[in-house]
């Protein structure tokens, strides 16, 4: 009997226990689906959060104040607070004056909310805060109209202002926000530029902002200092020397710092490995233990499959007898049976990949995008038919070592 | 021990081993044995059975239940395997085979017809006569071709979609018959065939028995009713596990 014969007759012998099937699928089903839902917002997450970083500049790297590390818990943070000072525009100019690998890095200063007006418009909680012109290059920021900050604005300090699409729906909603005035505290800004829009990160926008020349920003909501606190944002020529560049930050940071070796770090350099690796760090075994929940209910799934081969095993024992009498081999009935429970199985499998997607869309929608992938679409109809098969195994033994005759006899 | 047959012409048949390697006995049964093991005492369900059926013949084999008949009938049709003694069915040594070498003569030389059809009740009459070309791992056109021809040679041509439960009693069995032909065996073999049927049915089916034995079908019926049984052209008495009788009676 070839492959598509026997598929057929297992597909015949399925459907004529419809309700049954279903019953004995619904284990393997909730196990396919509450894996994929988890597999699937793991694979939706790790992208976005890779796409996320690439918006940001897959090869810039950041020194700030703080490291990571030093956010462990209160004692490191007191710790971190009482060693790491924060940077200056001296320790800008420190590192200019000698990189050699580091291609570009300029200064940008903390943002927080303020409320921006114009004309009769306001809006509240708007991101504000400043950057050197050449952070303008370093982000490869995209520019919807307009255009960036210059050399000239910065050093002289003039109240321009690049803002984000919120910003200017809000203010501006006949989109012409170019050379208007905004107002923040009672000063105004003359609007130079738009910055293409980005969406949303974890929920928050990030086109709810407006972006002064560094030294603007400095001058006029009172220096470098608390939330105002400078960072610096550096990129390298090239992907290859982008490793070597991040050294070179990290020991003249240290020279500049005069540390002994051996000697902690007081100041933090983030890179986009940092980010994903702490991505993995906080998710990696979250989601391992996620995924063994499902795992149990595909397990459960397999012996439910193999109770009910067992019972048409016994059914069919009739059946199994007459095919015996006909000329089947036991490899004949062995493969009947197994084909039967695999293909139950994958029946199983494919209902649940479909719940999965479902679920998928529905969370893509409220929450975050999710994917499955066509390989894990694919594993998971495998890995169900061979769970399939192996619970068939025992049953479908059980029924090719019928003795003949006995089996004749059954009703 | 055993018995040496004298064929239509009278002629006297050579011995038994020689029938086998000439090939012209198509069944030879020799100093069989059945024996089961119950607990701590042996059953005989056969003692030193021998015999020889030629092709073309039409046999009876009778006996009361318990007489060792059915346990003889699952012998020939190779579903079991004697403790002791040699058989041999269209030159093949049966009697030392294994379970899927069984499996392999069932479905070449021997057609079974049984008390009670035994057809899958799922599928139509069709599948079930296809089924043993199935497992001979014909191709699906052949099998349809060889299906629908021995459905019509047992006049059911027009019922080949009907499934048993769709069929009467009668019908049915001569589904079962065409599936036992289908394969063109050495010996069709029937276990109480009219068992199940009204006599009018019977009187039919055993008439078909005729008509394919007229064909040149090798024919063994096991019954218990002499009615049946004296329709065949020869008829062994089973009684305690042994050859009562062994007598032509046409």
């Amino acid at each position: 009997m070839n492959f598509s014969e026997t598929l057929k007759l297992a597909l015949s012998a399925i459907w004529a226990h419809k309700l049954r099937s279903f019953l004995t699928l619904l284990g393997m089903i909730i196990g396919v689906t509450a894996f994929m839902v988890v597999f699937s917002v793991l694979q939706g997450f790790n992208s976005y959060i890779d796409e996320k970083i690439a918006g940001i500049g897959s090869n810039t790297f950041t020194i700030q104040r703080f490291n990571f590390d030093d956010f462990k818990d209160s004692d490191t943070i007191a710790e971190a607070q009482r060693r790491n000072k924060e940077l200056t525009l001296d320790d800008l100019e420190y590192i200019r004056a000698r990189t050699q690998m580091i291609s570009a890095i300029g200064a940008k200063a903390g943002g927080n909310g303020r409320t921006i007006r114009a004309g009769s418009n306001s809006m509240e909680g708007v991101t504000v805060d400043g950057a050197e012109p050449i952070i303008g290059e370093i982000e490869k920021i995209d520019v919807l109209k307009g255009r960036y900050f210059t050399q000239v604005e910065n050093t002289n300090g003039l109240r321009v202002a690049f803002i984000g699409t919120d910003v200017e729906d809000k203010l501006f909603p006949r989109g012409d926000s170019l050379g208007q005035e905004i107002t923040i505290s009672g000063i105004p800004y003359r609007v130079i530029g738009v910055r293409v829009a980005k969406g949303t990160v974890f929920g928050r926008p990030m086109d709810s902002f407006v972006q002064l020349p560094l030294k603007t920003f400095g001058s006029n909501f009172g220096g470098f200092r608390g939330s105002r606190y400078l960072y610096f944002v550096g990129t390298s020529a090239s992907d290859e020397t982008f490793d070597a560049a991040v050294d070179e930050a990290r020991t003249l940071m240290r020279l500049r710092r005069q540390l002994e070796p051996g000697e902690k770090d007081t100041f933090g350099i983030v890179t986009p490995d940092a980010i994903s690796g702490l991505r993995d760090s906080i998710f990696g075994t979250t989601f391992i233990v996620i995924l063994f929940v499902p795992t149990i209910a595909l397990v459960v799934g397999a012996i439910v499959i193999m109770n009910i081969m067992l019972v048409a095993v016994t059914e069919r024992t009739k059946e199994i007898g007459i095919r015996k009498s006909l000329g089947a081999r036991q490899a004949d009935i062995l493969r009947q049976f197994l084909f039967e429970a695999g293909t139950l199985s994958a029946i199983g499998g494919l209902i649940g990949l479909i719940l999965a997607e479902l679920i998928g869309l529905v969370i893509s929608h409220y929450l975050i995008p999710t994917v499955i992938p066509w390989y894990a679409a694919v594993i998971a109809i495998g890995v169900s038919a061979a769970v399939g098969v192996a619970a068939g195994l025992f049953p479908a033994w059980k029924a090719a070592r019928l003795d003949p005759i006995e089996a004749l006899r059954a009703d | 021990m055993y018995k040496f047959m004298d064929d239509e012409n009278g002629e006297r048949q050579p011995a038994a081993t020689d029938t086998a390697q000439t090939g012209e006995g198509l069944i030879l049964m020799k100093n069989i044995w059945k024996t089961y093991q119950m607990g701590v005492e042996e059953l005989h369900a056969l003692r030193d059975v021998s015999f020889s059926v030629n092709k073309g013949e039409y046999l009876a084999i009778i006996g009361p239940s318990g007489s060792g008949k059915s346990t003889l009938m699952n012998l020939i049709g190779c579903l079991d395997s004697p403790t002791k003694g040699d058989y041999w069915i269209n030159g093949n040594l049966v009697s030392t085979m294994t379970d899927d070498e069984l499996a392999r003569i069932r479905n070449k030389e021997i057609g079974f017809v049984f008390q009670t059809f035994n057809l899958l009740a799922r599928a139509t009459a069709l599948h079930n006569v296809e089924l043993p070309l199935i497992y001979a791992g014909m191709g699906s056109g052949e099998r349809y071709e060889k299906a629908q021809a021995a459905l019509a040679s047992v006049e059911l041509g027009d019922r080949v979609g009907h499934k048993p439960n769709e069929l009467s009693g009668g019908q049915r069995q001569r589904v079962a018959i065409a599936r036992a032909l289908v394969n063109h065996p050495s010996i069709l073999l029937a276990d109480e065939p009219t068992g199940a049927l009204d006599s009018k049915t019977s009187v039919e089916i055993m008439a078909l028995f005729e008509k394919l034995h007229a064909e040149g079908n090798t024919i063994i019926i096991v019954t218990h009713e002499h009615e049946v049984a004296e329709r065949a052209h020869r008829v062994i008495t089973i009684r305690d596990g042994r050859i009562e009788n062994d007598e032509k009676i046409k």
